[in-house]
C-alpha cells in the first residue's frame, strides 16, 4: 500500500502521485462527519485536525498549505505535527512568482521522496480533460450539479485512487436538468453534505463551483510547467484577479444570481463586500458553521433568493 | 378574491384582495391561526407566508421575504430597503438589487429581545412606545447583544434612571443593531408588527440617514405580499 499524504488544501496532486503517494485531501472527510471539536474557529480545519490527532484519519504525513491559504489550517496543522506525524509546509505565492513556486514544488518533493514515476501525470491529465467535460456538461444543463459538484470536489486528491476514481466519472449519469434559475457558487465549499441537493429543490441549478473548478486546472507535466499552472491557482493570488477570474465565469456561464458560501470565523467572510461591490448580480451570502445537514434556516435562505431571481423583476 | 395568510412566530394574519384592494383583514396570535381561515374556504385561494407557511393550508406557499417585497411595492412602488422586525427574526431587503440578510441568529434586534425587556418590567410590550415618549434623559446601552443589554439596563435603572429613559435607551441599542444590517439607501420601509411600537420607529429614524417609510398595518405588509402573489399568478394566466 502506497503512503497516503493528507493535504489541508490544492497541492499539485500530479506532483504527489508521481512521487509515488497516495494523497488524501484531508477536507472531504469533513462533510461526513457530525463531530463537534471542542477547540475551533473553523470546522473544516478543527474536525480534520481532531481526526488526525485521534488516529480516525489514517495518513502517513502532512502537507499544510501554510501560504495561500488559512491561518486555521497552518495552527491545526502544527497540532498535528507535534503530535508525531511528519508534517510539511507548502507556499503559495503571492505575487505569482513562478521561480519562488518552482523552488516550493522542489522542497515537497523531496519530501514526498522524490519523482519516481512522470508518465502518471499523463493519465491525471486526461481525468481532468474529462472533469472539464462533466463541467461543461453542466454548463449545457446535461447533468446535475449534486453530481458534478461531488465530482469536481475530489480533483483536489482524484480520491487517492485514479482507478476508483475513473470509475465514479463513468457512474455520473447524463441529465435534463430543469430549473428555474442559473446560479454561481463561489467561496469556499459548503460544508453542509446536501447544500447542492437542497439548491436543486428550490429550482436552483448551480453551474460554477469556483473553487472545485480551480481543482481541474489542466497542464503541467514537470515542474516548470506545474509551477506556471499553479501560480495561477485564484484562491491564493490577490482578490482583485480573483474578482476578475469570477466575472468572466459568470459572463460565460450565464448565470442569474451569485451564492457566497462563507465559513463562521473565515478570512473569507472579509470578502464579501468586496464581491458586492464588484460582482454585478444578486448575491446571497450563507455562512455555514458545523458539519451536518441544511438547517432549516438555510433552507429558508435559499428558497427565498430562488423566489426573489424568479418573481423579482 | 385572494387570500394571504402569513402564519409567523408570534401571529397569524390574513388578508382578502378583491382586484388589488383589500377589503379584509385580521390578526390573531399564531395558535389560532384556524380561526383565520372559514370551514369550507377554498385552499385554491390561499398563498401563505411565514415561518409556518407550510403548516397552514395553501396553494403556494411563498417565503416572507417575497411577501414583504410584493406587499412593500403595493405600498411604495419606489420603495428601495425594507426592514421586516419579526418575533424571532429581522430581515433587510434591498429592493435595488434583489438581495437580502436575515439576522436569525441573534436575539437583538427582534421582536423577542423587546418580549423580553416588557416582560422584566412587567409590562404589556405594546406599552413600550409610550414609555419611549415620556422619557425624558438618554440612556446609554451601548452593548448590542440582547442578553447583556437587558444586564446594562438592569444596571441604568440600579444608578437612578427611571423606566421610560431606559426604555428610550434600548430602543436606541435595538436600532443601532439593526442600522449594522441596512445598506446606504434614500428610503427606507419599516415592517411588521413590532413597528406599531412607535418608540423603535423614532430610534432606527434617529439612527439611519435615510426617510424611514411606515406603511399603514406594518404587521399586514407580509400578508398582502402573499395575496398580491397569487394576482400576479391570476393575471399571467
Ligand atoms: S473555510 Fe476559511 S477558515 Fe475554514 S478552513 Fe477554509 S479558509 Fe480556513
Amino acid at each position: 500500500m502506497k503512503d497516503t499524504v493528507g493535504i489541508t488544501a490544492l497541492v499539485p496532486p500530479e506532483l504527489i502521485y508521481a512521487c509515488g503517494k497516495r494523497p488524501l485531501d484531508v477536507n472531504n472527510v469533513v462533510p461526513g462527519s457530525s463531530s463537534s471539536p471542542a477547540s475551533k474557529l473553523c470546522a473544516w480545519t478543527a474536525v480534520w485536525r481532531d481526526m488526525i490527532l485521534s488516529g480516525e484519519l489514517d495518513i502517513d504525513s502532512l502537507v499544510v498549505v501554510a501560504g495561500g491559504d488559512c491561518h486555521n489550517a497552518l495552527v491545526d496543522g502544527q497540532k498535528a505535527e507535534l503530535s508525531g506525524k511528519p508534517t510539511h509546509y507548502f507556499f503559495y505565492p503571492f505575487d505569482g512568482d513562478t521561480d519562488y513556486f518552482r523552488s516550493q514544488l522542489e522542497k515537497l518533493s523531496l519530501f514526498l521522496g522524490g519523482v519516481q514515476d512522470d508518465g502518471i501525470i499523463t493519465r491525471i491529465t486526461d481525468l481532468k480533460s474529462r472533469g472539464k467535460a462533466l463541467d461543461e456538461q453542466r454548463v449545457n444543463d446535461r447533468a446535475r450539479a449534486s453530481d458534478v459538484f461531488s465530482a469536481l470536489i475530489s480533483f483536489s486528491d482524484l480520491a487517492g485512487d485514479l482507478d476508483a476514481f475513473e470509475r465514479t466519472l463513468d457512474s455520473i449519469p447524463e441529465a435534463d436538468v430543469e430549473y428555474t434559475s442559473r446560479v454561481a457558487l463561489i467561496g469556499v465549499p459548503p460544508i453542509y453534505p446536501d447544500f447542492h441537493e437542497v439548491a436543486e429543490g428550490f429550482g436552483l441549478h448551480i453551474v460554477y463551483d469556483e473553487l472545485p473548478y480551480e481543482f481541474i486546472r489542466l497542464g503541467g507535466c514537470d515542474l516548470d510547467s506545474l509551477a506556471r499552472n499553479y501560480t495561477k491557482y485564484s484562491f491564493a493570488g490577490p482578490i482583485e484577479t480573483r474578482v476578475w477570474f469570477i466575472q468572466d465565469e459568470l459572463r460565460q456561464r450565464r448565470v442569474d444570481g451569485v451564492i457566497h458560501y462563507t465559513q463562521f470565523a473565515c478570512h473569507h467572510t472579509l470578502e464579501d463586500e468586496i464581491f458586492r461591490q464588484h460582482l454585478d448580480y444578486p448575491i446571497l451570502t450563507v455562512q455555514g458553521d458545523l458539519p451536518r445537514p441544511s438547517s432549516e434556516q438555510l433552507k429558508l435562505r435559499l428558497e427565498a433568493f430562488a423566489e426573489m431571481l424568479e418573481v423579482m423583476p | 378574491m385572494n387570500i394571504g395568510l402569513d402564519v409567523g412566530s408570534t401571529t397569524a394574519k390574513i388578508v382578502h384582495m378583491e382586484t388589488g384592494e383589500i377589503i379584509f383583514s385580521e390578526v390573531v396570535p399564531s395558535h389560532r391561526w384556524r380561526e383565520l381561515i372559514d370551514d369550507g374556504q377554498d385552499e385554491k385561494r390561499i398563498i401563505s407566508t411565514g415561518y409556518f407557511r407550510k403548516k397552514v393550508p395553501h396553494f403556494t406557499a411563498i417565503t416572507e421575504i417575497t411577501a414583504a417585497s410584493l406587499g412593500a411595492r403595493y405600498h411604495d412602488p419606489e420603495a428601495q430597503v425594507i426592514i421586516d422586525i419579526g418575533g424571532q427574526d429581522t430581515k433587510v431587503i434591498d429592493l435595488r438589487s434583489n438581495t437580502f440578510i436575515i439576522n436569525d441568529k441573534c436575539s437583538a434586534g427582534t421582536g423577542a429581545f423587546l418580549e423580553l425587556a416588557a416582560r422584566y418590567f412587567d409590562i404589556p410590550v405594546d406599552s413600550l412606545g409610550d414609555m419611549h415618549q415620556r422619557a425624558t434623559k438618554e440612556v446609554q446601552i451601548n452593548n448590542t447583544c440582547g442578553v447583556f443589554a437587558i444586564s446594562e439596563m438592569i444596571s441604568q435603572l440600579v444608578g437612578g434612571y427611571t423606566m421610560e429613559d431606559v426604555i428610550y435607551g434600548l430602543h436606541q441599542a435595538f436600532a443601532r443593531r439593526i442600522a449594522q444590517m441596512v445598506p446606504p439607501a434614500d428610503k427606507v420601509m419599516l415592517i411588521g408588527g413590532t413597528v406599531q411600537n412607535t418608540g423603535i420607529v423614532d430610534a432606527v429614524n434617529a439612527v439611519l440617514d435615510s426617510k424611514i417609510e411606515v406603511p399603514i398595518a406594518p404587521q399586514l405588509v407580509n400578508a398582502l405580499g402573499a395575496a398580491l402573489y397569487r394576482e400576479r399568478s391570476n393575471s399571467s394566466r
